[in-house]
């Protein structure tokens, strides 16, 4: 997983779990605050905390503190009328927000109860997905960033470079110093965009060559990207002191496509 | 609540129509021994019939208002003993589920704390953690396994359709795996053509099941790559989970979807798995109208476009649209 391939920039993710205190919770919680959210904690106080104190205290923090998404747990403590709270927290939070997105932690990831989940959610027809409970916490951010929106202006690669898509600009970084690659630009930039973005949703996806080779010339255009890629590389690894290996950074993935890797710093 | 008062209206209405009964029955005998007209027993019989009716009419309602209702938060009503096997099995994978989230947190929490640390961990706790991470998906897995077998068990299981997005389930089934691959020295990738895929008709939760089977097993024996792609013709769409792993000997083919059997049987060695996970795939690829074709080689076979001698292909095909019933 790429710790570092992005950066949430201080957005703020709703938790609303009555297991908010569990190690596993905390590892979630932990993961989103290195990625650059700020997790913020629902925790109704009092003897003996219902389902009904987490929606009222959630619809309270959805209004005051604006998050740029909510991480919701379907079952709220052992009661039988709170097994599926977490819906009817859904239902409220989206009655006054359409476009907040949320996802919902579950086990029931199978199964009818999934359907009544599922159900649910295309019902309030908001951004809306759902994960199992015992998904890392890489896969949460994944998730989550997904479920925000498209690829941030700004994309980390590894802790050496930024691809900056507002300005067309592929930085080098170096001791919190950003110094512009003044090679990449152009088709060059496109390309290192595409492989980015790519990354940034999904660390293992592939860019099939078809897609890339939009960005070539010539009347061999594959052989054309090959050029490119390399001259890409090229340009990356002069600017951070580095010479990559055809299985670094930009790596042709069975003669199938080309797929960004972070380097390692 | 609700189902309380309905039973103890049946059990009333089934007392009433009892005792109806027995007034019927006993009102010859009783009119007989208590005065010598017959005009005396027929009020005593026509209360005993009334009485029976009454009771009758008050069970049949409740009977017949009972399925009606539904559960709380709009869920589809199931047959009742699936339902009931569906409650137990929540329960018990909930209850099941505790213990494993806890071990998974503390695991998770010491890796925390050692990282923050910068200490080196000895080999023998790092193998533990990583153990421990890996066996997470497998774990949600066999939990969901026996779920869709309970729900395969009942033979008027619908299939339910609605628009689903393929590409986004491959891709969340291969976040998932993307760790779990790379700490086994793996690779695992994804792609789909055309790029913009669009939407299909089926049933999301089937198809992530079998897709989530064929990679875990993918995944288990890769030696550097799996890959997974999404394509479609006008008619179908198509998953395939290729890996370099060591292939299937032929004399395996017949039996890999068969239930309960591992590659381990056939060599008489302690199974490593349920053997569930294909039979469960194909089962519900072909209730949704589909198949898994699979290829593999076991070292000398070579394909043009595989660059490795031994691979397995295990390629899902299901109908872009709910296939129509003929007649």
């Amino acid at each position: 997983m790429t710790q570092q391939s992005s950066r949430g920039r201080g957005e703020k993710i709703l938790v609303v779990d009555d297991e908010h205190s569990s190690d596993l919770m905390r590892s979630v919680l932990r993961r989103l605050e290195r990625e650059g959210f700020r997790p913020i904690v629902v925790s109704p106080e009092g003897p003996r905390v219902t389902g009904d104190d987490f929606e009222i205290q959630t619809l309270f923090a959805v209004e005051e503190e604006r998050p740029a998404a909510v991480l919701l747990d379907v079952r709220f403590g052992e009661y039988d009328e709170d097994r599926f709270k977490g819906l009817t927290i859904l239902k409220r939070i989206t009655d006054r927000d359409r476009s907040l997105p949320v996802l919902m932690f579950t086990q029931y990831a199978q199964g009818p109860y999934r359907d009544t989940a599922v159900a649910a959610s295309l019902s309030v027809n908001a951004p809306v997905d759902f994960i199992d409970k015992l998904a890392s916490p890489d896969e949460v951010v994944l998730r989550l960033r997904r479920l925000i929106g498209a690829a941030p202006e700004r994309i980390q690669i590894g802790t050496l470079y930024e691809l900056d898509a507002d300005n067309g600009t592929v930085y080098a970084v170096s001791d919190g110093q950003r110094e512009p690659i003044r090679e990449i630009q152009g088709m060059k930039f496109e390309i290192l965009k595409e492989l980015a973005a790519a990354l940034y949703r999904s660390e293992g996806e592939l860019v099939p060559f078809s897609r890339l080779e939009r960005f070539s010339d010539g009347e061999d255009s594959r052989a054309s990207l090959r050029v490119r890629i390399r001259e890409i590389k090229v340009a990356l690894g002069k600017a951070a002191g580095r010479n990559f290996s055809a299985d670094e950074l930009i790596i042709n993935v069975r003669n199938r496509g080309y797929r960004l890797v972070p380097p390692r710093a | 609540m609700r189902s309380t008062l309905l039973k103890t209206l049946r059990l009333f209405g089934l007392m009433t129509a009892v005792v109806g009964l027995l007034l019927l029955a006993l009102a010859p005998v009783f009119g007989n021994e208590f005065t010598d007209s017959l005009w005396q027993v027929e009020p005593m019989a026509y209360v005993g019939a009334a009485v029976l009716l009454l009771g009758l009419v008050i069970a049949l309602s409740a009977y017949l208002i009972g399925p009606a209702q539904r559960p709380a938060n709009g869920q589809t009503p199931v047959r009742g003993w699936s339902r009931v096997t569906q409650d137990y099995f929540d329960t018990f994978s909930h209850d099941m589920g505790r213990p494993f989230r806890r071990i998974l947190g503390k695991e998770r929490e010491v890796r925390a704390r050692v990282e923050e640390s910068g200490q080196d961990l000895p080999p023998a706790v790092q193998e533990l953690l990583d153990e421990i991470e890996q066996q997470a998906p497998s774990f949600r897995l066999m939990l969901a396994n026996v779920r869709v077998l309970v729900e395969l068990e009942d033979p008027d299981a619908a299939i339910g359709y609605e628009p689903v997005d393929p590409v986004a389930i491959v891709r969340n089934i291969a976040d998932r795996y993307a760790g779990i691959a790379a700490e086994r020295d793996a690779e695992l990738t994804w792609w789909s053509e055309p790029a913009e895929f669009g939407l299909v008709y089926g049933d999301a939760s089937a198809l992530d099941h079998v897709v989530t089977n064929l990679v875990d097993n993918a995944v288990k024996y890769a030696t550097r790559h799996v890959e997974l792609r999404v394509t479609r013709n006008p008619t179908h769409y198509f998953i395939r989970v290729w890996d370099d792993g060591p292939g299937v000997p032929a004399a395996h083919f017949p039996h890999l979807f068969d239930r309960g059997w591992t590659p381990e049987m056939a060599g008489r060695r302690e199974r490593t798995s349920s053997g569930l996970g294909l039979y469960i795939a194909r089962t519900l690829a072909r209730r949704a109208g589909g198949e898994i074709a699979v290829e593999s080689a076991t070292n000398s076979a070579d394909r043009e476009d595989v660059n490795v001698s031994h691979y397995t292909t295990m390629t899902v095909m299901l109908p872009l649209s709910k296939p129509t019933t003929e007649g």
